[in-house]
């Protein structure tokens, strides 16, 4: 690891010093900052977050609502303000059973993640703030709903760096294109572009379309070698007449890891070279492709990683749930499922951290067209809806909260988008308040200024 | 991206203060009861220099040597005259100094140096290159974007006035604007200017920030954090939900500014002089549309009177601004309740002619209505201060607030039915109000969106669109500004920064810290106005420093005050007070000139100084950061910089600013940075990966990190390629040790030493070994796939178009199979399926590599009983058919024993539908041999031929190094 850029260490340590100094703490901390210091023991070291985006209908995969059924046709009692208009209970058309010890109810959508319930947190009394894509995902993504703010996996990196030099720390992969508001959902924000995430699209099979300027259209790796051992002499004859400036070095060795970094990305987003067992489990798709190439990445130290389902918002399913969420589940359901047990068969399930969920949920009144007639789907639903974590520190087969008798509105441990973020930083080990960032004349924290671990869910 | 390489805090630890400060519940922190003696907030002192033994000495280094005697060290030797130029000319132009000048400016040197080093600065102040260099430094601040960021697809993202914006900032500092005039002109210019100017352009500033999806509070809160921080560097924004907590900005001083920016509309204005037809053949369109839409919207106001007084009594019903519905005609408009909700609080009390009853009975719960109405309404009807009609309306009391507000309904639709009934005037006035409830603001589509339902903003946006993009296409200047609107209003605060927690309206005024005693409201407009002068006034304790502190940043590598946009009570002091006061005031005595504050610092013997400290150890342990500056420091350049400079080294760089941007990754661009294509929704990753300044936010210091991203642009992206094979072509006709000397001078402004001639040499040497040993690309295949038809008049084949989709295993017309054009057409190893037409038969060619007699050998198979089979054939381009066969439900041999051929002669297998398209697929592998070799359609199957790499030749390779080393990227 190349030497810490000075101009940029005494900055960085002389505004933190500045902000909150009085000499009152230690800068030991501050100054010796190239190996992850959480600030507690962490329960994970990587992070993969299934992105459902559009929003998944939570009435329909892991909140079974029976009552819906008996008021089917019939408008509910308390039918809140969306996006669109909606009109009476809409039971859900798929079934649900009770899975594994803990009984968890999952429907047939995920009958296949269904069989790892005992590792399963659901949060079912998720909310957020407004029914729409753009704020909701940037809520979830960034926590704020509007303003240019860190994402999650930013923050996680800018907390515990990349465990691997040679491979972005970061990945958001979307077959297909980007999701509804681009890159803002991995962005840095007023962090340094280093942190943000890098975009993949998983379609791609040839390495430089996955990576920018992984490999060169115009030198041989001899040519190259040559090259940085040229560049290398040079650099350091003028290094003697600079002494002491490790910036110097600094940008001298990024050459070599960018040199190192062509063959191992070759390696890491290569999945033929996995055995043909493991393919097959994945599925010989997009979804189980990325799921699998996730794995690879993750096995190599990337931090944190973002599977999105694809192009646009896929779950956003205004119509025809019936005929649309089988397709949409069955996608990703397989690989989820194949991910748990590859993990857990690497050992690398229990420091690892699975999460699933999007933006939103879904009404579990029906939606209705502009003549009022039933689209036999649902409308954005930001008062409840669920999510699920798995992995490390996660107390499997668990509920958390709990959505009114529909399934409309979060009643019971209502659960903030930054109770979530909390959450996910404790396990990483960080105090969410205290990771904090100084920017334009206040200190930033993913959480803003509220947010508690969800800690019923944690071992 | 990767762990990057540099440290960072990984986060600030255990600070249980710092904890403390971000939960305002659990521990109120508040400015210090004395934050107005702040001494940012104060005006600057006007410090004599101190004292110096040497005469000569400028103000400017007798405060910088005082600091460093009282420390104990010495100032560096003077800088040599190479790493001056350099210096000199990268801070002043961003861009490297020429072989020419660095020998010109060396004598030159020699002779005088005040006297060089002040014609140099001159030369390059007056070069438009200065002001492309110092325009990026502000554009950082303004967050400049070519794109609003996200919008939904109804809206042109790209704003038509960017570039325009962008070249106003850049000539402005070219003719050196006064820097109070600049701040003017970009805060309210449209006040100060007349209409049309080129200068309204300077609007950009406050206009160019991310759109927010159309969110009223976000962009205001943009504006306001645009203008406080990039002018006074006061994070006001921090107040938007409380007080701040550690300077004097109440939360009132926020809403009192964004009373300012809401009272404000945006306006396009197109600023060329020729008239364009179709421009303004959208923009009428767009104006009648508007005029339309905001008319029916009128009439379902007044329709639906009953209906928003009802609303009234059920406020949250209707979701603020953010939380986004569908609407149709038929719906009530939030934005509108809540128009008429503003417009009551600010105009009706109970002394109202017309809104009174409204007001006294408003209060009145519903149940105990029938009981209190009457004697509610009693004293209002007594003081005959009604109007007419609402008092004959309320003669008898209504018994439910659903019947006050269909009275009111009934009166307005009768004056508006009969406009010349007696009493009508009043009524009519209220409703044809622009500025009233009953109207749809007279503004453009961006900020009276929320009024119209969901199709109709669609509609409105794409003609707004029309009229941008026409702007766009002819790229034409373009300005949007801001005006005052007519009626300027008093905000309300925003509880913890939420639009539905309404608390106290606060008048539209400067913030306490620029005005502690005595403050007035404002009094014209907006206020904008005097906003802007009280930001550009001498009198202004922040401007000017902050001014001062960001130029000084930009030549020193760090400002006086290292914190360049917080001079709150948490900047921390300046490193030298007095010289900062010094030079904020010697700034606003130059007349706020840029160049003459430029001219001065490049003057100092500091900035000249050697970045090699007079005494290294002392200077590492006593200036260890060097805020007292005993050293110059040494600098790595930004993106733009090492671009420009790659560019400019090359002989590649093109000057021309004019024309509409472009993408910098295009292979085309060889323009400077500064006029590129800025996406703040698609920031390109290399952009990303070199720091440049996140266009969301204002940026006053760029992180500076060392990422392997960037490393890879250099070594395999084709922008330094390119740059390195014009430097080997431009040296191509000098000897080699000539050569090397050439290149060491154009990049590095001096010769190479003996040592680097010697290890150039080597490398060349080696690198030719290696370039001569390249064994020769393999020849191409003599298969390709395509389509075509069988020509039945000459008996041969009517054309050739290869089918140009390859998946691994088959050739076909699009990705999807079938698809394009060619439809099923395929041509696998082994076999394939003839496109849907007889225009669209495959065929597989194969093209003679030399003269020969060959023979032709293989099967054709069709396996199928359904459909009627298919037709082959195959074709000499010197003989015509060979053999043709119609072939269904059974196998055929398909030889030829001996035919001979001649280099470049063509032998095509063609296979058609016969007569229909169905289950045509076959089987047919053709082989074809001469005595010594055989050509199999099976065994040579391929994908297309990749064309050779283009690979660096060995001087080129030598070039490309010498642009990636460290003495190119790091000036002294």
């Amino acid at each position: 690891m190349p030497p810490p850029d000075p101009s940029l260490l005494n900055r960085r340590s002389f505004l933190a010093r500045a902000g909150m100094g009085m000499g009152a703490l230690s800068l030991a901390p501050l100054v010796a900052a190239d190996s992850p210091r959480p600030h507690f023991a962490p329960r994970v070291k990587r992070v993969i977050h299934f992105f459902l985006n559009g929003g998944p209908s939570h009435v329909d995969t892991f909140d079974p609502k029976p009552l819906l059924s008996k008021f089917a046709g019939q408008p509910l009692p308390d039918s809140l303000r969306t996006e669109r208009k909606t009109g009476t209970a809409f039971p859900s058309p798929f079934k649900f059973q009770r899975y594994g010890q803990s009984g968890l109810e999952i429907s047939e959508l995920f009958a296949k993640t269904a069989a790892h319930a005992d590792d399963i947190a659901v949060i079912r009394s998720m909310h957020a703030l407004v029914p729409n894509h753009e704020p909701s995902l940037m809520l979830m993504n960034c926590g704020d709903s509007v303003q240019a703010r860190p994402s999650v996996g930013s923050w996680v990196l800018y907390g515990l760096g990349s465990e691997n030099q040679n491979l972005p720390g970061f990945i958001a992969m979307c077959p297909g294109g980007m999701p509804i508001k681009d890159s803002e959902n991995w962005q840095a924000g007023f962090l340094p572009g280093a942190f943000q995430g890098t975009f993949i699209d998983p379609q791609h099979r040839e390495l430089d379309k996955l990576i920018e300027h992984i490999r060169s259209p115009h030198a041989s790796q001899a040519t190259q070698r040559r090259q940085i051992d040229l560049l290398a002499a040079l650099n350091a004859a003028h290094r003697d007449s600079h002494p002491a400036i490790p910036a110097l070095d600094a940008r001298l060795n990024s050459f070599e890891l960018a040199f190192r970094m062509q063959s191992e990305a070759t390696d890491a987003f290569d999945i033929s070279r996995e055995p043909e067992s493991v393919r097959a489990a994945y599925g010989d798709h997009v979804h189980g492709r990325q799921t699998l190439m996730a794995r690879r990445l993750l096995e190599r130290g990337v931090r944190f990683i973002q599977l999105w389902h694809g192009a646009g918002q896929p779950w956003d399913t205004h119509d025809n749930i019936a005929g649309n969420l089988p397709k949409l589940a069955a996608d990703i359901d397989g690989p989820i499922a194949a991910l748990i047990s590859d993990l857990k068969q690497r050992g690398l399930f229990d420091d690892t951290l699975i999460i699933w969920g999007g933006e939103f949920g879904r009404t579990p009144t029906v939606e209705l067209n502009e003549s009022g007639q039933s689209k036999l789907g649902r409308d954005h639903n930001h008062y409840g809806f669920s999510v699920w974590l798995a992995g490390g520190g996660i107390r499997g087969g668990t509920i958390h909260g709990a959505t009114d008798d529909f399934g409309f509105r979060a009643t019971k441990d209502s659960t903030s988008v930054h109770d979530l973020h909390a959450t996910i930083l404790h396990l990483l080990g960080f105090n969410h308040e205290q990771l904090t960032y100084r920017h334009a004349g206040r200190d930033f924290r993913l959480t803003d200024v509220s947010g508690d671990v969800i800690h019923p869910i944690l071992i | 991206m990767p762990a990057p390489s540099f440290s960072l805090p990984r986060a600030s630890l255990s600070l249980s203060l710092a904890a403390a400060l971000l939960s305002p519940a659990r521990t109120a922190i508040s400015p210090p009861p004395d934050a107005l003696q702040h001494w940012a907030f104060q005006p600057p002192s006007s410090p004599d220099p101190p004292a110096a033994t040497d005469p000569s000495l400028q103000p400017i280094d007798r405060f910088l040597r005082a600091s460093l005697a009282t420390s104990g060290l010495s100032p560096a030797a003077p800088a040599d005259s190479r790493s001056l130029i350099r210096r000199i000319t990268f801070d002043l132009t961003g861009l490297p100094p020429s072989p020419a000048d660095t020998n010109a400016f060396s004598k030159a040197d020699a002779a005088n140096r005040p006297a060089a080093v002040a014609a140099l600065t001159d030369r390059l102040l007056a070069s438009t290159a200065f002001g492309e260099r110092w325009g990026r430094h502000w554009l950082d601040l303004a967050r400049y974007s070519d794109t609003k960021g996200y919008v939904y697809a109804r809206e042109e993202r790209r704003f038509a006035h960017a570039p325009t914006y962008r070249r106003w900032v850049i000539s402005a500092l070219n003719q050196d604007l006064p820097y109070n005039r600049f701040l003017l002109l970009q805060i309210a210019g449209d006040q100060l200017l007349p209409p049309a100017s080129p200068d309204l352009a300077a609007m950009g500033f406050l206009t160019g920030g991310r759109r927010f999806i159309g969110v009223t509070h976000d962009i205001i809160d943009d504006r306001i954090d645009v203008v406080m921080r990039s002018t006074m560097a006061l994070t006001v924004q921090c107040a938007r939900c409380h007080d701040h907590k550690y300077d004097p900005v109440p939360t009132a001083d926020y809403y009192s500014l964004y009373g300012v920016f809401q009272s404000s509309t945006d306006q396009l204005i197109p600023l060329h002089t020729t008239a364009d037809a179709e421009l303004k053949k959208r923009q009428d369109a767009l104006a009648s549309a508007m005029a339309s839409h905001r008319s029916d919207a009128a009439q379902r106001l007044r329709s639906r009177l009953a209906d928003y007084l009802n609303a009234q009594r059920e406020l949250a019903k209707y979701p603020e601004e953010g939380f986004d519905q569908i609407l149709s005609p038929s719906d009530l408009i939030p934005a509108s309740v809540r128009r008429w909700r503003d417009w009551l609080h600010t105009h009706a009390s109970p002394a109202h002619p017309i809104f009174g009853p409204w007001l006294t009975l408003a209060t009145i719960p519903a149940d105990q209505f029938p009981d209190l109405a009457a004697s509610a309404l009693a004293p209002l009807l007594a003081s005959n201060s009604l109007h007419p009609a609402i008092a004959a309306a309320f003669q008898s009391a209504p018994d439910s607030p659903a019947a006050v507000a269909s009275r009111y309904s009934e009166v307005f639709n009768a004056a508006a039915t009969h406009p010349d009934a007696p009493g009508s005037t009043a009524l009519l006035a209220l409703l044809n109000d622009p500025s009233g409830p009953f109207q749809v603001p007279a503004t453009g589509i961006v900020n009276n969106e929320l009024f119209f339902p969901s199709d109709t903003v669609t509609a409105l946006w794409k003609l707004q669109g029309d009229v941008d993009r026409r702007l766009i296409e002819l790229n034409a200047p373009a300005a949007l500004i801001l005006t005052d609107m007519p009626h300027a209003a008093n905000p309300r605060i925003f509880e913890r920064g939420s639009p539905a927690r309404l608390g106290p309206e606060v008048p539209r005024r400067l913030p306490l810290i620029l005005a502690p005693h005595d403050r007035q409201p404002f009094q014209s407009g907006s206020g904008r106005l005097e906003l802007a002068n009280a930001i550009a006034s001498p009198q202004n304790p922040l401007t000017a420093r902050v001014f001062v502190n960001r130029v000084w940043q930009h030549l020193f590598g760090a400002g006086l005050v290292r914190t360049p946009s917080d001079f709150g009570l948490r900047a921390g002091s300046p490193s030298h007070p007095a010289l900062l006061d010094w030079l904020a005031r010697d700034f606003i005595h130059s007349g706020w000139s840029l160049k003459s504050l430029l001219r001065n610092l490049i003057a100092s013997r500091t900035y000249q100084q050697s970045h090699t400290p007079a005494n290294p150890d002392a200077s590492s342990v006593l200036d260890p950061d060097n805020r007292l500056l005993s050293r110059a420091p040494v600098r790595r350049l930004d993106f733009e910089a090492v671009r420009d400079a790659m560019l400019a080294v090359s002989g590649d760089l093109d000057n021309a600013s004019a024309g509409p941007p472009m993408e910098i990754t295009d292979p085309a661009n060889r323009r400077r940075t500064v006029h590129a294509w800025i996406d703040r929704q698609f920031v390109p990753g290399t952009l990303r990966s070199f720091d440049f300044a996140n266009p969301d936010i204002h940026v006053a210091t760029r992180h500076e990190t060392t990422v392997p991203q960037q490393a890879l642009f250099f070594l395999n992206g084709p922008f330094a390629a390119a740059r390195a094979r014009s430097l080997a072509a431009t040296s191509a006709s000098l000897p080699d040790p000539d050569r090397i000397q050439f290149l060491h001078r154009q990049l590095y402004q001096r010769p190479a030493s003996p040592a680097e001639s010697a290890s150039a040499l080597t490398f060349l040497t080696a690198a030719k070994a290696d370039a001569a040993a390249q064994s020769p690309p393999p020849p191409p295949s003599p298969w390709s796939c395509g389509t075509g038809a069988f020509d039945e008049s000459s008996q041969r084949t009517a054309s050739f178009t290869p089918l140009p989709h390859f998946t691994g295993s088959a050739y076909q017309g699009a990705p999807a199979w079938p698809g394009g054009p060619t439809g099923w057409a395929q041509l696998t190893a082994t076999g394939g399926h003839p496109g849907d037409s007889r225009q669209h038969a495959v065929i597989r060619r194969w093209t003679a590599p030399a003269s020969a007699t060959i023979s032709i050998t293989g099967t054709l198979r069709h396996e199928p009983a359904e459909g009627d089979g298919i037709r082959a054939f195959i074709i000499s381009s010197r003989h015509g058919t060979l053999l043709a066969a119609d072939v269904h439900h059974r196998d055929i041999p398909m030889a030829v024993p001996s035919l001979t051929v001649s280099r470049g002669d063509t032998i095509d297998f063609l296979v058609d539908i016969r007569n229909d398209l169905n289950s045509d697929q076959f089987l047919w592998s053709p082989h074809i041999s001469n005595s010594d070799a055989t050509w199999g359609a099976d065994l040579d199957f391929s994908g297309p031929d990749t064309p050779p790499p283009d690979l660096l030749e060995p001087w080129a390779q030598y070039a490309q190094v010498l642009l990636l080393a460290n003495e190119f990227t790091f000036t002294d």
